[in-house]
């Protein structure tokens, strides 16, 4: 696989679509590549980052919130 | 800041390049701590951090969950959960692997696919998707207009990107980042051969790529 190929293959790793005999190639590539390879995959979670920032943000409760607080003011008490 | 336009690129960065970790992150009031700041703050178990951190974030991962599973009521659950891992799990953020919001993204992306999976409640979610793709609620098919643009929202920006990709390559996009679904399922779901469903991924995804590099510079 040249690199070229390994960074198409990149953009559907990080979205969880490349099928699994993908995936078994891929990872003999990444392992290939080494530093240039994981750059690259780091690079692409960015798409993450895009696809949430897309969407309109959605309100949720304050008692959301304060269940959160209360159970990690108790975890960290105990 | 600007749209990024073909006649508005940059191309003035000069030296050696760094490992480039694209981020489009909405911009922070003037003397409010970073992310990165949160995190590491986190992960010195400091409650006031992680606070800071849902009040910063919790609207975008709440509409993500939302856009996964389609039921309030499970997405304000596992909004707290994943709020509830990112305290557990900080100790494994790091800083060299990303940022921030882009690690908590894929923690609450998978959580939420993990999610509607165990529940088995794929065909009610398809059913209330396929009602609000008819009724176009917040739909990746969003012409932003000159307004909007000049506004300078990062959401909008960010919709222009996607929404210049054909209708298709959104959904094969869509379907595979925010229901989980493989290639095949894509190609079962969309009844489209499953070497097209690749390519609709491949080229949307690169021209997604390409046109938020375009906005980073921008910004």
């Amino acid at each position: 696989m040249s690199f070229e190929e390994f960074k198409k293959h990149s953009r559907l790793y990080v979205i969880g679509a490349l099928e699994s005999e993908e995936l078994e190639e891929f990872e003999r590539a990444r392992a290939k590549f080494g530093k240039k390879a994981e750059d690259f995959i780091t690079e692409c979670y960015g798409l993450h980052e895009a696809f949430a920032l897309s969407l309109r943000p959605a309100k949720s409760s304050a008692a959301i919130k304060e269940r959160l607080m209360a159970m990690v003011r108790e975890k960290k008490g105990t | 800041m600007r749209a990024a336009t073909p006649t508005t690129r940059k191309r003035t960065r000069a030296g050696k390049p760094k490992p480039r970790q694209f981020s489009v992150s909405p911009p922070l009031e003037p003397g409010a701590p970073s992310d990165l700041d949160l995190m590491q703050a986190i992960q010195a178990e400091d409650p006031d951090a992680l606070a800071q951190l849902y009040d910063r974030y919790n609207g975008i991962l709440k509409a993500l969950i939302l856009r996964v599973v389609h039921n309030e009521a499970e997405a304000d659950d596992l909004l707290q959960e994943i709020f509830m891992e990112i305290w557990n799990q900080a100790k494994n953020f790091s800083a060299q692997k990303g940022k921030p919001l882009g690690w908590m993204v894929t923690l609450a992306r998978r959580r939420a696919i993990d999610g509607l999976r165990k529940k088995q409640a794929y065909a009610r979610a398809e059913e209330r998707l396929q009602n609000e793709t008819e009724q176009q609620p917040d739909a990746w098919v969003h012409n932003a207009t000159e307004e909007e643009i000049v506004l300078g929202d990062t959401r909008v920006l960010i919709r222009k990107v996607i929404s210049g990709l054909p209708p298709a390559q959104q959904q094969a996009i869509d379907l595979a980042f925010f229901q989980g679904m493989s290639q095949r399922e894509i190609a079962a779901k969309t009844n489209t051969p499953l070497g097209t469903v690749k390519t609709r991924l491949e080229l949307g995804l690169k021209k997604i790529y390409d046109g938020l590099k375009e906005l980073k510079d921008e910004l």
